[in-house]
């Protein structure tokens, strides 16, 4: 009973999510077809990768806004250097996934060290970011991605899509890392509350510059394999993954102010955000429709999943039977 | 002459607690009227539904005759009450005036608050008042806790109250500003303001108190006559009756084996020079006056900030200058902190990850973390320390206070550090819960735990710990034995310098 | 190191000694240094051009800055409360949609939706801080989703840039009067409502609550009511800022808000108002706003690519905040 109270939030999430298939599958013939749902789950993937360290960052009571830059960074570097070829990836993409590593070991210094607050700290390293690559380029990058960084995006092993695969030992490896690690405890506990976890002998410095390391770590791998999908490196391609990436987090259940959440409940909104995006236009609804419904379902799901709507309904309870309510 | 403020059988709940079961006052226009009690006896709710920052779950108050049931602070103000609490409610970002008038600022015709006028209106205040100079244009954060006492209790009376209800008002301030509260209370009262009083200093409050009621356990126990009654009943009425029942029989368990040694130890300003050893098996108490450097003392052991001197642990010299170098296990020590909600409990998590968070590694086999070997040192902890829940996976917050101390106690004894600090370990903490911490402190220290115990209750020191150490002004005044060891015997030590300057 | 804060004041006298320099300069170090930043960035600019000191490079600058000054505005005063609204970006894009939409070439039916406009700008806010209050919600989540909504929204009602706005309602936009543009009369009347703001009862109230809410609230203030008056001034200035952008370019853009939310955080910041909410003031912001305006007109007059300018923006941004972070922990050990 504790437990489902517990996780009632994600599983609120799968629930609107299989609402919606159900929906789809009504306005929508076609939509349930095993080749739209394969794309669609392959979209998720990548939102699903970069609210990974949006996960681990937000548990941990913090925020990233410097995942677009640091994913179109990687994306743009990466197809650059290699110039089409595999060959140079075996260097290019483990050096571009300790830069992105190291952005997000800043961001968390500045943050965890000399008290920046996060939205700041990520927001400034983001549009120098931007401004960098946009120097660098020129602003007109044109290389395209090579075949093996494809296949990991669009390759199929036995009819089974490679990133899905990927996106299955991510979560697996992510789960495992927040609910049976040292580190996903002390993550928890930084989130909950920092001055606890001091006074606890937890690490805090160290687990909050880690969430941020593994959030632009998270960010590159992501930029690198979402050119394998757009065939190419576009610039302000990872703009859109901001917004994305903290939603799916809030529709999976995690509370902003951080020490909730999880990585099951994020992969639960990256699903519900990408099918939405799927049958709006099956529906003939235009992208603006598409941001309303966005931002209703963050709402709802928001104040479905935090204690605030348990506590007005109670509120509502105990005005009924006459007695004050608190606040 | 006819109540001014009656309330009647006020109840109030919070989750299955109950802070107030049935609180019960009458008091006149033009008294000065004390509410004793001890600590969670209920008398803080009960002035917060009062003021209106906290609404009763029943029962009836009349103010001047009249229904009176704030929904708000706000409300409650505007009904002529106005409350100094001891959980300050000033605003640092603000000036002294502009605190003393915020809400009700005089206004100009434009609609705006003049600084100048506000000033003048505070200094005219503070005058009438004969208040101690503080400049009303500094901003608040500025300030020194006690000056922030005194804006507080201006900001109070610039409402001109009905209801003046000051909470442990003294509590920070020096001697002459106490006096200078206190004659502030008689004559506030003469112009025909009800001024309730809480405090624990019988003292002050047989020097200025017309009528006392008395509160233990939520509930209002007895109401006299100051001049109708001695001490003795007051205290017999405050403790009830439980008291020798409390406290374990004391066996010396104590080794010449020096567990915590301490050479010159110091923490910057506020505590120098303290040479103190804690032995295996003892029960070290520290007392002091507050602010005297106990506080420093032990966040300077638990390496919270600067330190200075030299620290050993079981022999071996140690430097210690972060929570998680003192808890390195066995050799180390743990800290059952003051501010249980804000520094022991992550208050929206489960018992079971309150209490293993300090030794995660403990059952983390190949990186990974075992549920059962943690599942096992839960419910080992649950067990010995009767933790009452319906299950480990219980969030902490919903716990009562004793139990969430408990807590505090498993995750602190998990780490198997074996010297223990505890920090005012049974403050605010129900009577059967306090039994069963000082049975558990003599047990562990019988095992060969060393435990270093300050306590803000004298009576606590005196019989539970073996000896006590007495600060004063940050250095160690005296080292208390025997028959040296009682309450009258560290009040001494902790107060005598001040009473001869 | 709130833990050590606490109780250590106890000993110290009882008189108050005056302010020493050094507090007085901590104190005010968020905001000396953008002033000392802005005056750089100026001393820069005019060696590299000609007629910096001119009144028509203070109008072309201030009419390039207003809009950002006004959302900047808006968002000064959320954060002075200690929270953040998002959703300025939806209240632009739709405010700049419906103009471009609405208005017709009739100034009576303009007045009228400029006033609609602004009445829906506001009521966003008061949809935002009663969710905020009500549901008890993260300012950050709710302002998020609402900005979603209204963005949508406009792009609903405009799918592109476009819509056209009548003549005499761009002539304001490059109106002199005095010699002076409409831009800088507009924030004259900005500075001068604000320096009436701040000290209205409901000015100190939305800086006190976001110095210390408990108190606030144990004071009287009400949480419901503070909310819903920070949330809806905010949104009142977007829709003021989507007005005056209409000015600017002529059409309503469904997309273009999203350029003012993190720049409007980021002036106010740099203008020394806290995260933490209680400190700081508009003319920190106005002059964060022109730091980021003038950065633009360096990268221009220095030929060099325009995308230097987020570069030295973020930089410049990095810098004010790790001052304020510096100066806030300087203020909370003074305390100790």
């Amino acid at each position: 009973m504790i437990n489902l109270r517990r996780h009632r939030a994600i599983l609120l999430a799968y629930l609107g999510m299989l609402l919606l298939l159900l929906l789809t599958s009504v306005v929508a013939p076609g939509f349930l077809s095993a080749a739209h749902l394969r794309s669609t789950v392959v979209l998720a993937a990548f939102i699903g990768i970069v609210a990974l360290g949006q996960t681990f960052v937000i548990i941990g009571g913090g925020i990233d806004l410097s995942v677009p830059w640091v994913l179109n960074a990687a994306a743009v570097l990466m197809t650059l250097a290699a110039a089409g070829q595999n060959g140079p990836l075996l260097y290019i993409v483990p050096l571009l996934l300790v830069a992105g590593a190291l952005v997000g070991a800043i961001n968390g210094l500045g943050v965890a060290l000399f008290g920046v607050p996060p939205i700041i700290m990520t927001l400034a390293v983001n549009v120098i970011l931007q401004g960098g690559i946009l120097v660098f380029t020129g602003g007109a990058p044109t290389a395209t991605a090579p075949p093996a960084i494809q296949f990991l995006a669009v390759g199929r092993i036995a009819g089974f899509p490679v990133i899905l695969i990927l996106w299955i030992v991510i979560a697996v490896v992510a789960t495992l890392l927040l609910s049976r690690s040292a580190f996903g405890r002390y993550l928890y506990a930084v989130g909950s509350s920092a001055a606890v976890a001091t006074f606890s002998g937890v690490p805090t410095l160290a687990t909050t510059v880690a969430a941020y390391t593994l959030s632009g770590f998270a960010a590159a791998l992501a930029g690198m394999l979402l050119t394998g999908y757009t065939a190419q490196a576009y610039l302000g391609m990872g703009d859109p993954y901001l917004f994305t990436s903290i939603a799916a987090v809030a529709i999976g259940g995690a509370s902003i102010l951080g020490g909730s959440g999880n990585y099951i409940g994020t992969i639960a909104g990256a699903l519900v955000l990408t099918i939405l995006t799927g049958l709006l236009p099956a529906l003939n609804l235009s992208n603006g429709a598409l941001l309303v419904v966005y931002g209703v379902v963050i709402l709802v799901t928001v104040s479905l999943g935090s204690e605030s709507i348990a506590a007005f309904l109670g509120s509502f309870r105990r005005a009924r039977r006459g007695d004050g309510a608190a606040l | 002459m006819t109540d001014f403020l009656k309330a009647t059988a006020v109840v109030k709940r919070y989750g299955g607690i109950v802070a107030l079961g049935r609180a019960d006052l009458s008091a006149r226009a033009g008294e000065v009227h004390a509410l004793l009690g001890e600590n969670g006896a209920g008398k803080s709710t009960f002035i917060q539904i009062l003021a209106g920052a906290v609404r009763a779950d029943s029962g009836t108050i009349t103010l001047a005759g009249e229904a009176y049931r704030p929904k708000n602070p706000e409300a409650a103000q505007a009904a002529g009450v106005a409350a100094v609490f001891q959980e300050l409610s000033l605003i640092p970002d603000l000036t002294v005036a502009e605190n003393v008038w915020f809400r009700h600022e005089p206004l100009s015709p434009l609609g705006t608050v003049r600084a100048a006028t506000l000033n003048a209106a505070t200094a005219e205040l503070f005058a009438r008042y004969r208040f101690p100079d503080i400049r009303p244009d500094r901003e608040v954060r500025r300030l020194t806790l006690a000056e922030r006492q005194v804006v507080e209790i201006g900001k109070a009376l610039s409402r001109n109250p009905r209801v003046l209800i000051l909470d442990e008002a003294t509590s920070a301030l020096p001697p002459a500003e106490t006096e200078w509260l206190l004659g502030l209370a008689r004559s506030v009262a003469a112009a025909g303001t009800l001024v309730i009083y809480i405090s624990h200093r019988l003292g002050e409050v047989r020097a200025i108190a017309d009528r006392i009621t008395v509160f233990r356990n939520g509930e209002t126990v007895a109401a006299y006559e100051t001049q109708a009654v001695d001490d003795e009943t007051i205290i017999a009425d405050m403790l009830g009756r439980r008291m020798d029942r409390l406290y374990p029989p004391r066996v010396a368990t104590a080794t010449d084996r020096v567990a915590l040694g301490l050479r010159g130890f110091g923490a910057g300003s506020k505590l120098s020079g303290i040479d103190l050893d804690l032995k295996e098996g003892e029960v070290l108490g520290v007392a002091g006056l507050q602010g005297h450097g106990q506080r420093e003392l032990f966040q300077a052991l638990f390496g919270l900030g600067r330190a200075e001197g030299s620290v050993a642990l079981w022999g071996q010299p140690r430097d210690i200058r972060s929570p998680r170098a003192a808890l390195s296990g066995r050799d180390g020590l743990a800290l059952v902190p003051e501010d249980r909600r804000s520094h022991g409990l992550m208050l929206a998590k489960s018992i079971r990850e309150n209490l293993t968070l300090s030794v995660v590694r403990r059952f983390t086999r190949f990186g990974l973390t075992d549920p059962t070997r943690e599942q096992a040192l839960v419910e080992e902890m649950i067990r010995t320390l009767r933790i009452k829940a319906d299950s480990p996976e219980q969030p902490a917050g919903t716990l009562s206070g004793g139990n969430q101390q408990k807590v505090i106690f498993g995750k602190m004894l998990l780490t198997e550090a074996r010297i223990l600090l505890l920090y005012d370990p049974t403050r605010g903490i129900d009577v059967g819960t306090k039994g069963e911490i000082f049975t558990l402190m003599r047990r562990l220290a019988a095992e060969g735990y060393a435990i270093l115990f300050y306590s803000s209750d004298l009576a606590e020191l005196v019989h539970v710990a073996d000896r006590v150490a007495v600060l004063r002004n940050g250095r160690l005044a005296a080292v208390l034995e025997g028959d040296d060891n009682s309450e009258h015997g560290i009040l001494r030590a902790a107060m005598i310098e001040r009473a001869a300057a | 190191m709130t833990m050590l804060a606490a109780d250590s004041r106890e000993r110290r006298a009882m008189p108050g000694l005056s302010p020493s320099l050094k507090a007085t300069l901590t104190d005010r170090a968020p905001i000396l240094i953008p002033v000392a930043m802005l005056i750089l960035l100026v001393a820069i600019y005019a060696s590299l051009r000609e007629g910096v000191f001119t009144l028509d490079e203070l109008n072309l600058d201030t009419a390039a800055a207003l809009t950002l000054v006004l959302a900047a505005t808006g968002q000064t005063i959320v954060l002075l409360r200690g929270g953040i609204d998002l959703s300025i970006g939806g209240t632009i894009s739709l405010g700049t949609v419906l103009a471009a939409t609405q208005f017709r070439d009739d100034p009576a039916h303009v007045a009228l939706w400029t006033v609609l406009i602004l009445v829906i700008g506001a009521l966003v806010g008061v949809v935002n801080g009663v969710l905020i209050t009500a549901l008890r919600l993260q300012p950050f989540l709710v302002t998020l989703a609402t900005w979603s909504i209204l963005s949508g929204t406009a792009l609903i009602i405009l799918p592109i840039d476009g819509g056209g706005l009548p003549s005499f309602w761009m002539a304001f936009g490059s109106r002199n009067w005095l010699g002076l543009s409409s831009a800088v009369w507009l924030l004259a009347v900005l500075v001068l409502f604000w320096l009436w703001f701040r000290r209205t009862r409901l000015g100190i109230a939305i800086r006190a609550t976001g110095s210390n809410e408990r108190s606030a609230f144990l004071s009287g203030v009400s949480p419901l009511g503070i909310n819903v008056a920070t949330y809806a001034l905010s949104s009142l200035f977007a829709a003021l800022a989507a007005l005056y952008l209409t000015t600017q370019t002529g059409a309503g853009s469904p997309t273009i808000g999203k350029d003012y939310i993190l720049p409007s955080v980021a002036a106010a910041v740099i203008g020394g108002i806290s995260l933490f909410g209680g400190r700081g003031g508009l003319i920190g912001t106005i002059i964060g706003a022109y730091i980021l305006t003038i950065i633009g007109n360096l990268v221009f007059v220095l030929s060099i690519s325009s995308y230097w300018q987020p570069i030295v923006s973020g930089v410049i941004l990095l810098i004010a905040v790790l001052a304020s972070s510096i100066a806030e922990r300087s203020a909370r050990r003074s305390l100790t």
